[in-house]
């Protein structure tokens, strides 16, 4: 066999740093499997993605099986049994999905150029309340028990200042939390006066009907989030993680950048890793959404 | 691809702006679009089949249509209800649909109201039904185990078929409801990531808010659901001891309308300005401008719809992307007609015409597709009054209007000599054309193209022909007759003929060819096509950008500038127009700031117009010079970031 020589072999201990140390690498497969996760209308998903399907089939010359799950825990459960390789998450997700199944990111999005976005806390305009301390005792609406921008960082704020320390805090403080199960929902529960607050992500504002817009107000606004992330199940080769990155980053140029609207419109992505997502794991750990990690783990 | 058809947070990175007062941010918005509301697709038909149903004529071919997809999505759901309901309604509408068609009498006025509430009932019960069984669905998921949350997100989209008018007539029960659905989503629980975060369904709970919706629902649109007579069809919830039967539930547009003007923007020549005359001093075109953007000339509901001239004549040249169920027959038309925007002034036929251009109207008297308007001012009082149900125009108001008209300029043509012959920056194919143009045909009675369309005379000759486009009121009836359109500009107004029937200009000169048996060869047809495509031409036929508020927010200071005017005229219900107009627009196109750091600055130049409006009414002259005053301060001193 031949040997490598030291720089390669930096090289590929620097590569091999940025992936997780209990990586199992494994031969190309047959076909690869994307998973797309649809929040509307799944068969209208389906045939919104057959152009990038077909780009990517040309530029991997392999075949792809794609299909569509409604919601992140299907994700996640196809990563696990191997029914799919490649899938889109949230960051809160994904960090579930690491500890679960040891799938990690390969690239963020981007949108508006940035790679990040941020949770915000919305009133109606005609609110009395002024900070997240006037909501003790109000009611207030957040997306999803399990959402980063839609529960986990709006919490966060109220933490940040001191107001509760735990999921459990979150209860008392509130008169009462609805998960409303959408951004929409949750913000036109503002806008109709049914709670007094919405913590939910920033965009949800550009959902509201224009004459709706100023109806809300924002009283307080999150630390950076990072963005949703194109996440690989752990055991895929590494060769086709390289060329499925490669592939997708290079569309931030050139003539297949109009590929990048059926991706969930992204404006691009940026290259990240696991450690990007470092911060996330961590809020997660404290709110409850992962294990405490024991000492020496 | 997706931008209309997902929701949750990863919606919410589709949609570019974001926000307000106490963050700052940099956003990319591109003109003044309003997206669609995304309905589930029965919701859509039951919705856009109400606003059918009270149009008169009633379009029974899209009713049916409507009542399909009702009955597919009915049919996996309820599937005994929806065969009932499909047998039910295509027996009501099939009378109708074959008058229609011409095989039949269409049954009178009495037998039409009667089916159109029938029809309307049927759909609202079975709406209810459909509403009811995905609650009941999600609710047995679970009592059983599990999470119900398709069922559960399904009944939600349904409640859309009805929540418009529950808010704007019950509003009690619209807030108590809205909680109620929140209590459903949260009591429904977690299943979390493979069981991390799970949280256990209350099932107590989600029965006891699954039976108060249901209750409601049942209560107003259930089995026995009958409307009111003698009001609009609409599902108003009038069984609920919190219904407002006085309250004023105003009429939406139906789902599948599009009302955004075109973007790029088509670029509009205003003689004056071409001229180089400042606009500061042209106070009656302010005016005109002004009335043109404005929808405070017109009644209801158009003044609801904020919609204007200036909607359908873009910048004084056809809106094609224009269109209202049941009112347009296709892209870039409209039957303004109808019992619809002026219900005084229906004239009982669906007879939707393709939006007209309007650069250089001064030159193509008379008006009217039938030409049945010698003059401007006679076609623009019209217009405010019976066909968009405004009231009697100030005179100086119509004045305004058609001073500023008489503004609007065709494209220069830089192929086109002053005597409407083709030059040599034509091409070789459109000078063959142009022979042929005015060439004499035995079978057109030894005219031309050119004898209706006179070169020398912007390619119209101010008369009325019938050319065969027209299905007259019975075999003989001299009702057919059209008048002539001129060419210029044409390349840009595509569809063509008076009801859009021809696609492309080829399909125009096809027509000719067939109907009036004019025997040309392929190549003499595309000759004569790239004649009418070089004649149709012009420079720069749209703006090199998408981004004009900073243009909008000029243009608001042009309709200020006819204040002082309006001042010495002593015309106070005018100033009232002009800055609700202002106000109003201000609004319409403050989301498309680049940089909402200055929101504050475009709601108080709203404000202020506001402030004025209620000083004019209040006689306090001197209050609302300061306001105009205040206005034009402000918006010099932020004019730079107004964009």
């Amino acid at each position: 066999m031949k040997q490598m020589n030291p720089a390669h072999l930096l090289l590929a201990a620097a590569a091999l740093a940025t992936i997780p140390a209990t990586r199992v690498w494994a031969d190309p497969p047959a076909k690869l499997k994307i998973v797309f996760i649809a929040y509307e209308n799944p068969d209208q998903l389906v045939e919104d993605v057959k152009p990038v399907v077909n780009h990517l089939e040309d530029a991997l010359q392999m075949a792809i099986k794609y299909f569509v799950a409604s919601d992140y825990a299907a994700v996640v459960e196809a990563f696990r049994n191997s029914t799919a390789d490649l899938g889109f998450m949230g960051p809160l997700q994904y960090c579930m999905a690491h500890e679960q199944t040891g799938a990690y990111p390969i690239l963020g999005e981007v949108y508006n150029g940035k790679s990040t976005y941020t949770s915000r806390i919305f009133v109606h305009s005609d609110s009395a309340i002024k900070t997240p301390a006037d909501l003790r005792g109000k009611t207030i609406a957040f997306v999803d028990p399990i959402s980063s921008s839609g529960y986990m960082y709006p919490l966060d704020i109220f933490k940040d200042r001191g107001l509760i320390r735990t999921r459990d805090d979150a209860d008392k403080f509130f008169k009462r939390i609805y998960f409303a199960g959408g951004d929409e929902q949750a913000i036109r529960a503002v806008v109709n006066k049914f709670v007094d607050a919405a913590g939910i992500g920033q965009y949800a504002y550009s959902l509201l009907k224009l004459e709706e817009r100023d109806s809300v107000r924002i009283i307080s606004e999150s630390r950076p989030i990072p963005s949703h992330c194109v996440v690989v199940r752990k055991e895929l080769d590494k060769t086709t993680v390289d060329k499925v990155r490669d592939t997708l980053y290079a569309l931030n140029e050139g003539p297949n950048r109009q590929m990048l609207k059926y991706l969930y419109n992204v404006d691009g992505y940026i290259k990240v890793t696991h450690s990007d997502y470092e911060r996330v794991e961590q809020l997660a750990r404290e709110y409850g959404f992962l294990k405490k990690q024991k000492a020496g783990d | 691809m997706m931008s209309n058809k997902i929701s949750c947070s990863r919606r919410l990175h589709l949609c570019a702006a974001c926000l307000v007062t106490c963050i700052v941010v940099t956003v990319s918005v591109q003109a003044h679009i309003i997206p669609p509301e995304n309905f589930h697709p029965a919701v859509e038909s039951y919705r856009r089949m109400n606003f059918l149903l009270n149009l008169n004529p009633i379009p029974w071919h899209d009713v049916l249509k409507d009542t399909a997809v009702i009955t597919k999505h009915a049919a996996t759901i309820v599937p005994a209800a929806a065969k009932e309901f499909h047998d039910q309604v295509s027996r009501l509408i099939e009378p109708f649909t074959k008058a229609a068609d011409g095989n039949r009498e269409m049954p009178d006025t009495a037998a039409r109201r009667q089916t159109a509430r029938a029809v309307f009932e049927r759909s609202t019960r079975i709406m209810a039904r459909l509403l009811k069984s995905r609650l009941e669905a999600a609710a047995a998921a679970i009592r059983e185990g599990g999470y119900g949350a398709e069922c559960l997100k399904t009944a939600r989209k349904l409640w859309a078929a009805f929540e418009y008018e529950i808010q704007h007539s019950d509003s009690a029960a619209h807030t108590r409801l809205g909680i109620a659905w929140l209590e459903l989503s949260t009591a429904r629980g977690s299943r979390g990531i493979m069981k991390a975060g799970e949280i256990p369904a209350r099932v107590d709970l989600f029965t006891a808010f699954t039976g108060e919706i249901i209750g409601y629902v049942d209560a107003n649109f259930g089995d026995h659901y009958q409307t009111p007579g003698n009001r609009r069809l609409a599902p108003l919830p009038t069984k609920s001891p919190t219904f407002d039967a006085a309250a004023n539930v105003f009429v939406k547009l139906p789902p599948g309308h599009n009302i955004n003007k075109q973007v790029p923007r088509p670029r509009q020549i205003l003689n004056m300005a071409a001229r180089g005359v400042d606009e500061g001093e042209t106070a009656l075109i302010a005016v005109g401008d002004m009335a043109f953007d404005s929808a405070y000339i017109f009644g209801e509901p158009m003044r609801s719809f904020q919609m204007s001239c200036n909607t359908c004549h873009n910048k004084s040249i056809t809106n094609p992307q224009f269109f209202i169920p049941g009112l347009s027959h296709q892209k870039g038309a409209v039957d303004i007609s109808n019992n619809f925007f002026a219900p005084h002034a229906n004239n009982g036929l669906f007879d939707s015409l393709d939006i007209p251009d309007l650069r250089g109207i001064k030159f193509t008297a008379p008006y009217g597709r039938n030409g049945r308007f010698l003059s401007l001012r006679e076609f623009v009082r019209n217009g405010i009054m019976n066909e968009f149900n405004g009231p009697e125009p100030d005179p100086v108001l119509v004045d305004g209007i058609v001073a500023y008209m008489n503004e609007f300029d065709f494209l220069p043509n830089p192929a086109l000599d002053r005597d409407g012959t083709l030059n040599d920056n034509a091409s070789a194919a459109a000078r063959r054309g142009e022979k042929l143009f005015r060439k004499p045909f035995i079978t057109m009675d030894r005219m031309s193209c050119a004898t209706c369309h006179i070169p020398s005379a912007n390619f119209i000759d101010h008369k009325r022909h019938d050319i065969g486009t027209v299905e007259g009121a019975e075999p003989f009836s001299r009702d057919r007759a059209l008048d002539t359109p001129t060419l210029l500009g044409i390349k840009y107004t595509a569809p063509y003929f008076h009801d859009g029937r021809a696609p492309t200009l080829q399909a125009v000169v096809e027509w000719f060819n067939d109907n009036h048996c004019l025997g040309m060869k392929r190549r003499e047809i595309d000759d004569l096509t790239a004649y009418l495509d070089t004649v149709g031409d012009g420079v720069d036929a749209y703006e090199d950008t998408s981004y004009y508020l900073d243009a909008e927010m000029e243009e608001f200071s042009f309709f200020l500038s006819a204040y002082e005017f309006l001042k010495e005229k002593d015309k106070p219900e005018l100033m009232t127009i002009t800055f609700e107009t202002i106000a109003s627009e201000i609004r319409n196109h403050k989301w498309e700031l680049q940089d909402y750091q200055f929101l504050p600055v475009m709601n108080r130049l709203a404000e202020l117009m506001d402030e004025a409006i209620e000083a004019n009414k209040q006689g306090n002259r001197a209050l609302v010079d300061q306001k105009v005053e205040t206005y034009r301060t402000l918006f010099a001193e932020n004019v730079d970031d107004l964009k």
